[in-house]
């Protein structure tokens, strides 16, 4: 394990060392004046100008303009917006708990449907249950996901009029900052509309999570569905049944520990799938995300955003893919090898 | 179920014609085929198929309901747009964009991703290990992230959006690619092959070219449905086709502001994308059954 473990962190230096590589010749592949696009500065007067160059060492060699970019990197100084002249780092903090809160609870909607339809499916599967389960599954598979989210928008929000379609929550409630991540936020508070402004988050909650799970559950539904049919061939289920234990007790001491072992690998490549989707749902449902921030910094041609965002996505898609392979390797030795 | 068989046949058949067997036996995925080569066809005579200009701007008839409703022309079956151009001529042209374009992009990350992923699994040590960690690096950015930023680089238009989701696609590819290869390498006829004097072009050529085309059609097909998506996705954000082209996604987008209007002029382009996307997916689902049971016969 200590092996495995080592061999996972040196390959998660290069793949950061990488990364840094490829975000540093951004500023240099996007066009317009290279200073600009580092500092984030829209003004930049002469004396500026040349105390800025000395500052990212432009005046030196490219290694030594990328190790000055890496300590500044370090030390949070990742440059201003263009379109707000903020820090960076600054808004990346107010918005990026609005994506992972969306994000996380679409995860787990996606493991509470998904796992138990996937072994349902797979339990019988030439069945009228076993086929439906698959049927919606592709149909889920193959939904593009903004015309989806648009067509709930138009069916319970303009036609039914049953559910907000944009934001966090109304206008009319002042919930004080705190984590960032509104329903925690809402519980801590004091504030006596509590229940009401609860009631109100998660109303608007509801529609962007279940777009944004719908594409994770289909491809969970599929991956339990065939993992348990794979287990369920193996020699180990015929043995167990021939020992005389009931299709209930193979399914739980020996079907489900092997097929579902491989789901918490999933989690990792999902939440990959999950980030992207996130910036599409976000767009439409003008949830005040990164995803959003991210696709308006293009409209705005705002490079150094794109960039502090495609650093902050990448480190955290790459991060949690690594928690995972760890965790699924703590708990299944054969992954340790190779 | 197998069925009843009073004498012993041997099924010496082609590896080709045993899988289109197993293939037809599957309803779901003969429909998908159907859909998916209308798709083509349509995407390939859409010039000529059009019943009227699609970007010419008939004054009279802006903003025309369907054909279903009271109010609509036969002539136009899905009504007009806001500028009075017919919607179903848009349509056909933009399967051209949005089907075609896919079919391109994902052919040329195929042609790439076999060059790259032939170099990588016939080559040993370093420098294929260095080689993977970078695709390491490349496979967990996710692929519209990465098109969003080759977009940003190099501008929007949907010729950019192809090569941005081409190599956004490449990864995938080159890795699956370079897995099968290395799975073919290991197998006993490949050193009997090379005992006999084979070098490596004739290994890859005659031995595992051959035996990986099963994997690249299936490769194929998933990446076709993720690049329909990520075409439709850009064009809908507006990094895509820009006007007039009639891209599904860029109609979506175009049609946004007319929802309470015109709620038909978003719905029938994303059932479109979704149809597309369907299509290939059922004839991916198939095509992997029908190898899984060919191999098993």
């Amino acid at each position: 394990m200590t092996r495995y473990l080592l061999r996972r962190l040196f390959l998660m230096a290069f793949v950061f060392l990488a990364l840094s590589l490829l975000a540093f010749s951004l500023s240099y592949l996007f066009p317009g004046d290279i200073v600009q696009n580092l500092s984030g500065l829209r003004q930049i007067d002469e004396s500026q100008r040349q105390q800025l160059i000395s500052y990212y060492q432009l005046d030196h060699n490219i290694l030594q303009q990328y190790l000055a970019f890496l300590t500044r990197i370090a030390h949070g100084d990742w440059g201003q917006s263009f379109a707000s002249q903020q820090p960076l780092l600054q808004e990346i903090k107010l918005l990026l708990p609005a994506t992972l809160e969306l994000a996380s609870y679409a995860l787990l909607l996606s493991f509470v449907v998904g796992i138990p339809l996937g072994i349902v499916a797979a339990f019988k599967p030439d069945s009228v249950v076993g086929k439906s389960i698959s049927a919606v599954a592709m149909i889920g598979y193959s939904l593009p996901i903004f015309w989806w989210g648009l067509l709930l928008i138009m069916f319970f929000s303009l036609a039914l009029g049953w559910l907000p379609s944009a934001g966090r929550i109304g206008v009319l409630y002042e919930i004080p900052h705190s984590s960032g991540f509104m329903l925690y936020d809402i519980l801590l508070a004091d504030i006596d509309y509590r229940s009401e402004a609860l009631y109100n988050a998660l109303q608007h909650l509801l529609l962007p999570t279940i777009v944004l799970a719908t594409f994770p559950t289909t491809v969970m539904i599929r991956f339990v569905r065939d993992a348990m049919l794979n287990v369920w061939e193996q020699n180990y289920i015929k043995t167990a049944r021939a020992k005389g234990l009931n299709r209930g007790q193979v399914l739980y001491r020996h079907g489900l520990r092997n097929a579902l072992l491989p789901v918490i690998r999933q989690i990792g490549l999902q939440f990959s799938t999950l980030i992207t989707l996130a910036m599409l749902t976000e767009v439409i449902f003008s949830w005040p995300g990164i995803g959003r921030w991210l696709i308006d910094s293009i409209y705005q041609r705002n490079y150094p955003a794109i960039q502090a965002g495609l650093l902050v996505i990448s480190t955290m898609v790459i991060t949690i893919n690594m928690l995972t392979e760890i965790l699924h390797a703590f708990f299944n030795p054969l992954a340790r090898r190779g | 179920m197998s069925k009843f068989r009073l004498y012993l046949e041997e099924n010496n058949r082609s590896p080709v014609k045993q899988l289109w067997r197993e293939f037809k036996r599957q309803h779901s995925a003969m429909t998908g085929l159907v859909l998916f080569i209308s798709f083509f066809v349509i995407s390939l005579l859409a010039p000529f198929v059009t019943p009227h200009d699609p970007y010419l701007q008939v004054d009279e008839l802006l903003l025309l309901p369907p054909s279903w409703s009271a109010a609509g022309l036969v002539q136009y079956p899905f009504g007009t747009d806001d500028l009075g151009r017919d919607l179903l001529s848009r349509m056909i042209k933009g399967t051209s964009y949005t089907f075609g374009f896919a079919l391109i992009t994902v052919a040329g990350a195929l042609l790439m991703g076999l060059l790259l992923g032939a170099l990588a699994g016939m080559s040993k040590g370093v420098k294929s290990s260095i080689f993977n960690h970078i695709l390491d690096l490349a496979l967990t950015i996710p692929s519209l992230l990465l098109a969003i930023i080759i977009v940003a680089i190099i501008g929007p238009g949907l010729m950019n959006t192809t090569w941005a989701i081409m190599l956004a696609l490449l990864p995938q590819f080159v890795h699956g690619i370079r897995n099968a290869i290395d799975e073919e390498l290991k197998q006993d006829y490949v050193v009997a092959y090379r005992l006999d004097g084979a070098n490596n072009w004739h290994v890859f050529s005659r031995l595992i070219l051959p035996n990986i085309w099963e994997k690249l059609t299936i490769m194929a097909t998933m990446a076709i449905s993720t690049a329909i998506l990520d075409i439709a996705a850009l064009g809908f954000l507006g990094f895509g086709a820009q006007a007039p082209l009639s891209e599904w996604g860029a109609m979506i987008s175009d049609s946004l502001d007319l929802i309470y209007l015109a709620p038909t002029s978003v719905a029938i382009p994303g059932l479109l994308i979704f149809t597309a996307v369907l299509s290939v997916n059922l004839v991916g689902d198939g095509l992997k059954t029908a190898i899984l049971k060919r191999r098993q016969s």
